[in-house]
């Protein structure tokens, strides 16, 4: 290895001595480029690709809406009051839902109201990509549906919702 | 072997068919290759900046411009064009009006003007100096008046520094540079391009004042070296160094003004590299090329000429993505207690070479 110590700038040797050390770790430093340009680059095309997301990120929520019961623990359990719900009963008892909102202006994505559902049905997703123009669009519905529930979701639970659950 | 230039024809032809004399004849030719050069130049620069760019991404694993004109972002030079083109053209309170707005536009004559100088092939050429050696070291030094004009048209003292930092650095260059271009000269016998190149040929490619002459070879690492800091390349870009001087003598420049600054640095990169390559490494001659005759033969030469002239290119980004700049006092103790004593010794050496050898 070369010897990058600084030395006294003086004497013929000293001159030789400078010559061959700047060829030689020029050689040195062009390899190393050299070598990095071609390797493969870091660089995620993002919109067009993305990096992945680790298992246990906290993205926006996903609510499993036929498993919920309209307990309001999650809301409760909010720090910042930033889940809103809102549904009534209807003649045969089932949840007729009107709204269920996270406000993401004030979420700060604290996972706490996920650990008291009784029945696990709100989680969060990966989905981290929340840009709008509009501050309103940040008060995002999390219903798949609204009014009473359809007779299709009173039997079985809906796919989709639960395809993009993270345990799934 | 053709002695006129490309466009000389065309110029009498379009002179004699409109019944004008022979005068009118060279003014048109003339024009046309000014035009040529002109457009030629831009096209080269903006794609040597766009490789530039994407040379300096690839080192750093990056990718560099990847949107604009889909394919890996070709077009991104364009469409920087297009916005330096639509900017305000900005003049500091205080600047003198005509230095300013002459600056720039000797800075990229003196570039452009270079290339009128510089051969194709044997037979693809604007004017064949005979001294073209000299014309374009002698031309490309204006470009220095021109940077210290803008230096101190600008009314800013970073600037001024820049600016002066670029004259002390490339006078200083100047003598390596001349005395490593001495060697090939020597062994060549003359300063035209032209006949230089013509005289490495050869069927094997061991023609080349490099592999003739060893003391080529260290004229050409010195020429290397010496041109960096002519055209004020990193690890030599002094005049602009942006950790000190912001960008030095250009500051204060924008929109168009400010891309001719830009389009000379890449112009004056691809002649020195292409006066290397047609003095040192056999311009375009490579081994085979003697096999072709007639129209290929030009285009074949033009194309080789090219390709290694960018090669050389490369290497210069590559050096700028990979050396740090130097000090400014380290700069002027590089060129004059280093470069000038090898410069003389290889003069020498190489006279000695031809004389006894």
């Amino acid at each position: 290895m070369i010897d990058l110590r600084p030395r006294k700038a003086s004497g013929v040797n000293n001159w030789f001595t400078n010559v061959y050390r700047a060829v030689w770790t020029t050689c040195v430093g062009m390899s190393v480029t050299i070598k990095y340009m071609f390797s493969k680059s870091v660089t995620v095309q993002y919109p067009d690709e993305r990096s992945p997301v680790p298992d246990r990120y906290r993205g926006i929520h996903v609510l499993e809406q036929e498993k919920c019961i309209y307990c309001f623990m999650c809301a409760r359990a909010c720090p910042i009051d930033c889940i809103e719900m809102e549904a009534g009963r209807d003649e045969d008892k089932q949840l007729d839902w009107v709204k269920f909102t996270v406000d993401y202006n004030k979420c700060m994505f604290c996972e706490l109201c996920i650990y008291p559902c009784p029945e696990d049905c709100i989680h969060m997703s990966k989905e981290f990509a929340l840009v709008t123009e509009d501050r309103t669009e940040l008060d995002l519905d999390l219903l798949s549906w609204k009014g009473k529930t359809p007779e299709s979701e009173k039997t079985a639970p809906a796919d989709e919702a639960v395809a993009e659950t993270p345990e799934a | 072997m053709n002695t006129q230039g490309a466009f000389h024809g065309l110029g009498q032809d379009l002179a004699g068919g409109l019944g004008l004399p022979g005068g009118i004849g060279m003014l048109i030719s003339a024009s046309i290759g000014i035009a040529a050069v002109m457009g030629a130049v831009t096209v080269l620069a903006m794609y040597l900046i766009w490789q530039e760019r994407k040379v300096a991404a690839h080192i750093q694993v990056r990718l560099g411009p990847m949107r604009v004109g889909g394919w890996h972002g070709w077009a991104q030079s364009i469409a920087d064009g297009i916005k330096l083109l639509m900017k305000e053209d900005l003049r500091p309170g205080g600047a003198p009006k005509v230095l300013f707005y002459m600056a720039p536009a000797l800075v990229l004559g003196a570039a452009l003007a270079t290339f009128v100088a510089l051969p194709l092939s044997t037979n693809i050429f604007i004017a064949d100096v005979n001294l073209g050696v000299f014309y374009i070291f002698g031309i490309g030094a204006l470009s220095v008046i021109g940077v210290i004009m803008a230096g101190w048209a600008s009314n800013n003292k970073w600037s001024v520094l820049g600016a002066i930092r670029e004259a002390a650095q490339v006078v200083s260059y100047e003598i390596p540079l001349g005395l490593s271009l001495l060697v090939p000269v020597l062994m060549h016998g003359t300063l035209s391009l032209r006949s230089a190149a013509d005289a490495q040929a050869g069927w094997a490619g061991m023609q080349w004042a490099v592999f003739t002459n060893p003391f080529a070879a260290i004229a050409l690492v010195l020429f290397f070296v010496a041109a960096l800091a002519n055209a004020g390349r990193a690890p030599f870009d002094l005049p602009e160094s942006e950790s000190e001087l912001v960008a030095g003598f250009h500051t204060e420049f924008s929109g168009i003004r400010f891309s001719f600054f830009f389009l000379a640095e890449y112009a004056h990169m691809f002649v020195v590299s292409a006066v290397g390559v047609a003095l040192f490494l056999g311009g375009w001659h490579l081994p085979g090329l003697s096999l072709l005759d007639g129209t290929a033969h030009d285009v074949a030469s033009a194309v080789i000429f090219i390709a290694k002239s960018w090669i050389v290119v490369t290497l210069m980004m590559v050096i700028r993505w990979t050396l740090p700049r130097v000090r400014i006092d380290q700069v002027m103790s590089m060129g004059y207690r280093y470069l000038t004593p090898i410069g003389l010794f290889c003069v020498l050496g190489a006279a000695w070479w031809e004389l006894y050898l």
